[in-house]
């Protein structure tokens, strides 16, 4: 009986070891890009091959690089300016979506079937092969440089239309018809009956929209050439590319960019796997 | 229930918003790629586009790049796959035992999902840095000799490979993990009452009853690796000797930043019936697995 407990007792040991060294597989990078911005840029080099590069400089360096690119760039603005965005194509996302996955589950209007049927063909299109082209739309109508052309294509997805449609689809006709005989009107009870009846569908698409629009670096880049409209992620490309360049200044962008998103998915991780279709669906 | 006439049109008035923008934004550049495609539209002289007929199409099956660029994905796609998916896989069978730590792993694995493709591009770019870099660093400590990793034509795409599955892999474990806590405890056992080891009960009871969800994942990291452009783009701009060289990224670069919009736009409609086949494809295989979710 010892025997086996001991036995149990190494087996736990050795996985847990195994495991802790695939975890620091994940990590190193990430730790690496913390601690460098915390100390100046030659002990980076010197660091590289010894367990130093994984510690944080003398505590005194710590905010140095960050006060730094600071003050070198505009940093307080890019961040307002990638809130400013991604919180416009959530807001927008949702409303949009929600609008539309409503009259598709609610309205037998002329042609739904149709155009349901379209919107889902509109599925499989690559919207990545048509950059160029949508750089031409937004041209053509004059949105260029303007904060609209980063936001605008974003808060409509065939996808969660979809995801709205099922929503709106899986709540019963006698609420609504409970609500009609309140006397309440057509869009006062989709606005406040239906729309809180689909708050993880909400949540879902809030959350995927909010991570996509925080994310996209391509998109922007085209449609930007003022610096001071940038968004984070086309602004850590430029001052990466901006000479000087000193790693841990471009470490603490870095970091600074990732905090964000650390706080939507401690709080909205539930609502990412539900949302895991949209993946494959090439959707901007 | 039935209603008014009028009233079922009110319908049209909620679909319009997201109509327009779709029609704005994806059906119009859809419709603009076929007809720029038969062009020789040049952004720098807008005021002589031609009719070229067939020539852009020709002309890409000449273009060594856009060759290379096919063979890159392909290589991208086909060990992106098992080696994403299957250390996806692995990653939700350790975390989803009980263990010491195990919300610790769990952050970890998941922690590079957090990280935006743009900054995971520039941090990999400083640790894969063959003179200065923390990997190269890291492998003299145990007397392995430096890496070229993205400066060589051999190693440049698997280098991304790996990246990008480091990076990936931790979304996919968390499916996989909500698959593994949907089978029902009993099943396992029952398996245990007949004297079933572990190994026969990962293979005959985990792994069928992981297939819907294997089966999504494995079709959505498919389609998704298509669009491989973001990592090159920072990381090797294509390079070395276009040996990371991707079809978006070709198109990008050869609508937006050589302005051949009419060259680009026949690349563009190749490359998106391809991907389009390739979707139908895996609507049909996920449907066939049984899984709605899709």
């Amino acid at each position: 009986m010892h025997k086996i407990i001991s036995r149990r007792k190494f087996h736990i040991v050795w996985t847990t070891i195994l495991i802790t060294i695939l975890a620091l597989f994940f990590l190193f990078p990430l730790v690496w890009m913390i601690v460098s911005s915390m100390k100046p840029e030659s002990q980076i080099y010197s660091n590289i091959s010894s367990i130093k590069a994984f510690l944080p400089g003398s505590f005194s360096d710590w905010g140095k690089a960050y006060a730094g690119i600071f003050s070198r760039f505009n940093v307080v603005r890019y961040i307002i300016n990638s809130v400013f965005y991604a919180t416009s194509v959530t807001i927008g996302s949702i409303v949009v979506n929600a609008l539309a996955g409503y009259g598709f589950a609610k309205f037998d209007f002329t042609g739904r079937k149709l155009i349901f049927g379209l919107l889902i063909a509109l599925l499989v299109i690559p919207g990545t092969t048509l950059l160029i082209q949508q750089f031409q739309i937004a041209k053509t109508i004059g949105i260029l440089n303007t904060p609209l052309a980063v936001i605008l294509p974003g808060i409509s997805s065939p996808f969660y239309i979809y995801m709205f449609r099922n929503a709106f689809a899986d709540i019963p006709q006698s609420i609504t018809e409970a609500a009609e005989l309140d006397g309440a009107s057509n869009f006062k009870i989709f606005w406040r009956v239906l729309l809180p009846m689909t708050l993880p569908t909400i949540a879902t698409v809030g959350t995927l929209s909010f991570i996509g629009s925080w994310n996209d670096y391509v998109w922007p880049l085209m449609v930007l050439t003022n610096s001071d409209q940038f968004p984070l992620q086309v602004a850590i490309t430029n001052i990466n590319s901006t000479n000087p360049v000193y790693m841990n200044q471009v470490m603490a962008i870095l970091t600074v960019s990732t905090i964000p998103l650390i706080f939507v998915y401690i709080f909205f991780q539930k609502y990412l796997v539900q949302g895991m279709g949209s993946a494959g669906n090439g959707d901007k | 229930m039935k209603s008014s006439g009028l009233k079922r049109q009110l319908g049209w008035l909620y679909v319009l918003p997201a109509l327009l923008i779709l029609l704005t934004f994806l059906i119009i550049p859809f419709l603009m790629s076929f007809d720029y495609s038969f062009t020789d539209y040049n952004i720098l002289t807008p005021w002589s586009k031609h009719w070229v007929g067939f020539a852009n199409y020709i002309n890409t099956f000449k273009d060594p790049v856009f060759l290379e660029s096919l063979k890159n994905i392909a290589q991208f796609v086909i060990f992106i796959m098992p080696i994403q998916v299957g250390l996806a896989l692995a990653l939700a069978l350790i975390v989803n035992k009980k263990r010491p730590w195990n919300t610790f792993f769990k952050i970890s694995f998941f922690a590079p999902q957090v990280v935006s493709l743009t900054v995971v591009s520039i941090l990999w770019l400083y640790i894969l840095n063959p003179d200065q870099g923390l990997l190269n660093g890291i492998l003299s400590v145990f007397h392995i000799k430096a890496q070229p990793f993205l400066t060589s034509p051999k190693q440049a795409m698997f280098t991304i490979i790996g990246v990008s599955a480091w990076q990936g892999a931790g979304y996919q474990m968390l499916i996989f993990l909500a698959g593994l806590q949907n089978i029902p405890h009993s099943l396992y056992e029952a398996a245990e009452l007949d004297g079933a080891n572990a190994w026969q009960r990962f293979l005959h009871i985990t792994l069928p009853s992981l297939k819907p969800t294997t089966i999504m994942i494995l079709t959505t990291t498919f389609i998704s690796a298509f669009n491989l452009m973001i990592q090159p783009m920072i990381m090797t701009q294509g390079g070395p000797q276009n040996s990371t060289m991707t079809p978006i990224y070709y198109i990008y670069r050869t609508g937006f930043t050589d302005r051949q919009l009419g060259y680009a736009s026949a690349m563009s409609v190749i490359y998106g019936i391809i991907i389009i086949i390739f979707t139908i494809i895996q609507r049909k295989i996920t449907n066939a697995g049984g899984d709605e979710n899709a």
